[in-house]
């Protein structure tokens, strides 16, 4: 008998579940492998979608091609400049649809439903069971394909990044990342507030929609429009990091405005469920 | 077919009440139809920047992507996706019982919407026309007649073709992904991609005999001026005959196809 259960174990807890940030990333890599796991029975579907993701992307960078026919760049992006943007949209958009999309649509179930009342009994922070709870495994492929063609679009540059080029790109990326992150956020709490509104999800797919080419494409005073509504921030500036000609301020400013959305997103979180009086109530 | 067509009065009438209970949603997705006017923000900065690309100015650009933004609105399609709901679920089943052919029934449903749409977009069309400066279409009666008959076709050739490729349903999983594919080739020689004018040569070509021009370039091309007597009158022939060879197609693939159909849920 020596695997005596530890008090712990007795109490309900495992007793390798570490506390704080750690416990947090253990229970999203289980929730996680559970989608996984199901989705991968459909592998057809998967090889499909796979294979269309590389032809969106095809037809995203052909398609562009057009504007080059007339001009050598467009507000002072080449054609090579304006693929890195293009990956990086297919990254972003990806990333988007994989991880937040399928949890934003089920907000709206859940208050519908009353299943939110069963999540906020839950022994976990709740921003973080309903906000990142589930992934879909359709459009994974998106970004790792729009890496590469970010690649294709640096070499074809003839820019040669350096260590601190993609440092800063990869400190912009995840910056667009986490204001992505707050935005969809920002969304889930107005599904709570405004019970009816199951179309929320078109919302952040027409703000990423806008970050497919360099705010610069744009005309004043749209342009503007773009860096306030935070598009700018997804595409533009972490392909600017990378081809070596961003503004060294933004290397502050959009760290700055990605904690602070992160933070304001999170706090409405908690302040619309205090409001929250359950379906069943 | 009268009895068919008797039938269309009232499931019109119940679809417009249906996309009416959702209007909110509708108005949404009007706002985010703006892909267009996307592509269109950046034509307008090459000509700023490079002066007109092949003698478009920023009101050919204007007026073109406007209107190809309301007639995405009215002849894009999505009966794709309630097609391959249905085979997927086995609803298809009911609606096999019911006394109206399946297409029919998706059809109706969506020219309801379709009417919904048109009276958003009437009113937004007309209030950007007074209100955008350099935005306008000269167009007399006789011109405003055929670009009507030329959105009734792009309209009922991407139904026919959209609802061809949902029969494949009987067949494979996989039709929405064919759709996107077909769609997606097809947009390069559409005016969906670019204006027409402004691809190369040997697309313009291709386009002319394809089908895809007749359901979005080609009524824009009419509102905006840009085709004469024997260019419409070739536009109008190809449309007529792509609708009919899809129809031929849609008949042949239901027949063979409803023999194979069992009821994922039955």
């Amino acid at each position: 008998m020596s695997a005596a259960p530890t008090p712990a174990r007795a109490a309900g807890v495992p007793a390798d579940v570490p506390g704080g940030v750690g416990r947090y990333v253990r229970i999203l890599a289980i929730c996680w492998r559970a989608a996984v796991s199901q989705q991968l029975e459909y592998r057809a579907d998967l090889v499909a979608k796979t294979l269309m993701s590389a032809f969106w992307l095809a037809w995203a960078a052909v398609g562009v091609s057009v504007y080059f026919r007339f001009t050598g760049s467009v507000a002072g992006w080449s054609y090579a400049e304006v693929l890195v943007v293009v990956g990086l949209f297919f990254t972003v958009n990806g990333l988007r649809q994989a991880f937040l999309d399928p949890n934003l649509d089920l907000v709206h179930e859940y208050v519908r439903r009353g299943t939110l009342d069963h999540v906020l009994t839950q022994p976990v922070d709740s921003q973080l069971l309903v906000s990142l709870r589930h992934v879909g495994m359709a459009n994974l492929a998106d970004p790792v394909l729009g890496l590469v063609l970010t690649g294709v679009g640096v070499h074809l540059s003839g820019q040669v990044p350096g260590v601190a080029d993609v440092a800063s790109f990869l400190l912009l990326l995840l910056a667009g990342l986490v204001l992505m992150y707050a935005m969809v956020l920002g969304l889930m709490c107005l599904a709570v507030l405004l019970v009816g509104a199951d179309d929320l999800g078109s919302v952040s797919f027409s703000v990423v929609e806008l970050a497919r080419f360099p705010v610069q494409a744009y005309r004043q005073p749209l342009q503007t429009v773009l860096l306030v509504i935070p598009v700018a921030f997804l595409t533009t500036l972490p392909a600017q990091a990378l081809l070596g000609r961003l503004e060294p301020v933004m290397l502050l400013v959009a760290p700055a405005v990605a904690s602070a959305a992160v933070a304001a997103a999170s706090l409405g979180w908690h302040r619309v469920l205090r409001r929250y009086t359950g379906a069943s109530s | 077919m009268a009895e068919v067509f008797a039938a269309y009065p009232g499931l019109v009438r119940s679809s417009v009440q249906a996309a009416l209970a959702y209007r909110g949603r509708m108005v949404l997705w009007v706002v985010t139809g703006f892909f267009p006017l996307l592509l269109m923000a950046v034509w307008l900065t090459v000509v700023a920047e490079s002066g007109p690309p092949a003698g478009w100015d920023a009101g050919d650009f204007l007026a073109y992507y406007v209107a190809a933004a309301v007639l995405w609105h009215l002849s894009g399609q999505h009966v794709v996706w309630e097609w391959d709901g249905d085979m997927r679920s086995g609803d298809l089943s009911a609606r096999l019982l019911r006394p109206v052919h399946p297409f029919h029934q998706y059809a109706a449903g969506d020219v309801g919407h379709r009417l919904v749409m048109l009276s958003l977009l009437g009113p937004a069309l007309l209030a950007a026309v007074l209100l955008v400066p350099g935005l306008g279409y000269d167009v007399g009666p006789l011109r405003l007649a055929l670009v009507a008959l030329a959105v009734v076709l792009a309209y009922a050739l991407s139904l026919l073709m959209a609802s061809t490729v949902a029969l494949l349903g009987f067949w494979t999983t996989q039709t929405t992904n064919v759709w996107m594919l077909w769609w997606g080739l097809g947009s390069f020689t559409s005016g969906w991609v670019a204006p027409l004018e402004l691809l190369p040569a040997w697309l313009q070509e291709l386009a002319v005999v394809l089908p895809f021009r007749s359901t979005l370039g080609f009524p824009v091309e009419l509102v905006t001026g840009r085709l004469d007597a024997a260019q419409t009158a070739t536009g109008f022939a190809v449309g007529v005959a792509w609708a009919g060879v899809f129809a031929a197609l849609y008949v042949v693939g239901w027949r063979r196809g409803v023999r194979r159909y069992q009821a994922v849920a039955g």
